[in-house]
């Protein structure tokens, strides 16, 4: 079966959607390259990240500019000698059979070239561009690298932008409708997003979803199945006997352990309600913080593998029987990281008000801050004040809140 | 144009209206009058009038143009010693203006400093000392490096006495039109720990409630800018609610913005005053010292302070 991302490729410009001006660009090359006096330049250097129209650009050009396309790989390009015999023929076949057709080269993925493997690849390039009779389109990546330096001061360079997901949208649907396949809308907008411009991946999803119906959204299901890994392991470990199988059950979680660790932290009160246990349960969490606080300090990753310890089996066995727990208790998501934030975000204004007065007053911002609940009261005792001290609107708010 | 703000309103601005300090004070003015200073370096505790008599200098020195000639630096707000040179560098660029041939540089808090920043202060110090020259304010003098203290005329002012702070409360509270009566002005005093700024700040926050200033208003004021104590958690925990007590705390600390250092300090003061037995004191303050010693270990203050709650949870089934 035919993919549909080569079924699909647009043949005319026309067809080509989301990049009016590179298709401008490329024109305007084509036109300028048959006539001699505006001619500028051999090349074209389209470059832009993966799928956004490059390769398919090069041949819909030949087939616009009714040529024949000349295609080499990187790989082609392995070297000087490899080049010369691959592309020099095609070149001057012109002067054997000049009736023939026109031609296209591409030289496609250009920063496959490295430069010590293709050694003499990119100066052979660079005189084939000089010396050739036909267009040379090549297609890169990224093209901002400075062995390409010399490239880019003898080529046309056309920038391709990653396509606006709502077009992307619109060139799935029309492709769906031709294929009498259907699929949910919302599906298809989170498709045409998690493509990030890149409309082959895109169309590889939908062909690949509406040959398994099943799969609903594959990305939908990463998030659930995080949430729910998270909820069933804080079970386990509150729930269950110590075992040895406990060691692994962050295993299955999709988060780091430092973030594990909050959740531990916000649901222990949750379920361990005697002194003894909550006691216990915190000490292994602080143990746990304490070789966090190794592994950062010293860069001394095996402490990890403690870290774990404490969090799994030392919480689970912080419980003051061995019995099973039964019933349902219900785990809270960790609070206390968006409260700090949420606390850093007012406390803003505080730092800029302490700042205009500190200065104001011969003093340094720290001892403000440190005095700030009396020098508050003394400012909001007088607008007189807060005018003298220039205090913005926002700060006026926050004092008076 | 006249400040609303009591502590730049009644700053002094000549030398005769400095309170307290006087052979400081009258040393400094026979630098001034003669048109010349030497690099200055004031120690002392805060509050007790460093800043105020270096503006005082620039003031006389360079009368109407001491804005133009002089550089305010903090050394507690300004990190690193490169944005100093920067700022130096750039000020002392230019000549002076006016009949004085330097300029002058104020830096507050010089103690604030490294070691490393010294010691290129000091260099900063002698390539412009043609053009510049710097006046350094510190709390104690012994964290300033001995280069720079044997480039500095040193000056170590004392506490104020009590007497010049009655002195300027009562000269204030005048033309404030207020009353305020000796137990009040002892109420300040004491809370004021000797800084005569924080005297100052004490009683305008004091007089926006109002003007008949009493010692028990003082203490109400007093009592409102205070941190809130860490002993409403601890009765929390001991009574058997961790839940609470992990949510007052976490109030306490984000609110008042307070430290996990200064909490665990402020429980080991706690902890004397708890009806436990002397056993379990005992216990708790060996806890009290575990946890400090893991928080400069850890990573995340808080988990730390919560199972340090738990310990008193614990014990308080203990009791």
């Amino acid at each position: 079966m035919q993919t549909w991302t080569e079924k699909y490729r647009p043949k005319k410009f026309e067809d080509l959607r989301g990049q009016d001006l590179a298709v401008k660009k490329i024109q305007d090359f084509l036109e300028n390259f048959s006539n001699e006096k505006a001619k500028k330049k051999n090349a074209i250097i389209l470059h832009g990240p993966p799928g956004t129209g490059k390769t398919t650009l090069a041949h819909i050009a030949s087939i616009e500019s009714n040529s024949e396309i000349f295609e080499l790989n990187a790989s082609d390009l392995r070297d000087k000698k490899r080049l010369d015999e691959t592309l020099k023929p095609a070149i001057e076949q012109q002067s054997l059979f000049s009736s023939s057709k026109k031609k296209i080269i591409l030289v496609d993925e250009v920063d496959g070239i490295s430069g010590y493997e293709d050694r003499g690849g990119i100066s052979e390039l660079l005189d084939l561009i000089s010396s050739t009779t036909y267009p040379i389109f090549i297609t890169a990546n990224d093209i901002w690298d400075k062995k390409f330096s010399s490239l880019r001061s003898k080529c046309e360079i056309v920038q391709l932008k990653e396509i606006e997901y709502k077009v992307v949208k619109d060139i799935l649907i029309q492709i769906l409708r031709k294929e009498n396949a259907f699929i949910y809308n919302d599906i298809l907008t989170s498709i045409a997003i998690k493509a990030k411009g890149d409309i082959r991946a895109a169309i590889n999803d939908i062909q690949t979803i509406s040959n398994n119906p099943s799969i609903a959204n594959p990305r939908d299901i990463d998030e659930r199945n995080k949430e729910v890994d998270i909820f069933s392991a804080l079970k386990r470990v509150f729930k269950e006997k110590p075992s040895t199988e406990i060691l692994s059950v962050y295993d299955s979680v999709n988060m780091q352990l430092d973030e594990i660790l909050l959740w531990i932290e916000e649901n222990i009160p949750k379920e361990y309600k005697h002194p003894k246990e909550i006691y216990r349960a915190y000490d292994y969490l602080s143990k746990a913080d304490l070789f966090k606080g190794r592994i950062y300090k010293q860069q001394y990753w095996r402490f990890l593998v403690y870290e774990n310890i404490f969090l799994s089996y030392g919480i689970s066995s912080s419980k003051n029987s061995s019995v099973p727990r039964v019933g349902f208790t219900s785990y809270k998501r960790p609070t206390r990281i968006l409260s700090i934030w949420m606390n850093n975000q007012k406390n803003l204004k505080k730092k800029t008000i302490c700042s205009k007065y500190a200065k104001y007053v011969h003093i340094g911002e720290k001892r403000a801050m440190h005095e700030f609940p009396v020098i508050e009261k003394i400012i909001n005792s007088n607008p007189a004040i807060k005018k003298e001290l220039k205090l913005s609107d926002e700060e006026i708010a926050y004092l008076e809140s | 144009m006249s400040s609303e703000i009591w502590t730049e309103k009644y700053r002094p601005q000549t030398f005769s209206e400095v309170v307290g300090q006087n052979d400081i004070v009258k040393r400094v003015e026979s630098f001034v009058n003669s048109f010349n200073i030497p690099h200055i370096l004031f120690a002392g505790p805060a509050g007790t009038g460093k800043s105020t008599l270096a503006l005082v200098v620039v003031k006389q020195l360079f009368k109407n143009t001491w804005r133009d000639n002089y550089l305010e630096l903090n050394a507690s707000d300004e990190r690193g010693i490169q944005i100093i040179r920067e700022k130096v560098k750039n000020f002392a660029r230019t000549k002076a203006l006016g009949s004085v041939p330097f300029k002058v540089i104020f830096l507050d808090e010089a103690d604030a400093l490294t070691q490393e920043a010294q010691q290129a202060l000091r260099r900063t110090m002698e390539n412009y000392s043609g053009t510049c020259r710097f006046i350094m304010s510190c709390n104690y003098s012994s964290k300033i490096i001995d280069p720079i203290q044997s480039r500095c005329a040193i000056f170590r002012f004392k506490l104020l006495e009590k007497k010049d702070v009655d002195r300027v409360i009562r000269k204030i509270a005048e033309k404030e039109n207020l009353s305020i009566n000796d137990d009040a002005i002892t109420a300040i005093y004491d809370g004021s720990e000797g800084d005569c700024r924080r005297c100052i700040n004490i009683l305008q926050s004091t007089a926006s409630i109002s003007p008949t200033i009493t010692s028990d208003l003082v203490s109400t004021i007093l009592a409102s800018t205070k941190p809130k104590d860490i002993k409403i958690v601890l009765d929390y925990a001991l009574a058997g609610d961790f839940e609470q007590a992990r949510e007052r705390l976490l109030d306490i600390m984000l609110k008042q913005s307070i430290s996990g250092q200064d909490v665990i300090k402020s429980i080991q003061k706690e902890v004397w005053n708890l009806p436990v037995e002397p056993e379990l004191k005992m216990k708790l303050i060996e806890k009290t010292g575990e946890i400090e010693f893991r928080i400069t270990e850890g990573s995340d203050t808080f988990i730390q302070l919560q199972a340090l709650l738990a310990s008193f949870v614990l014990a308080g089934i203990g009791k």
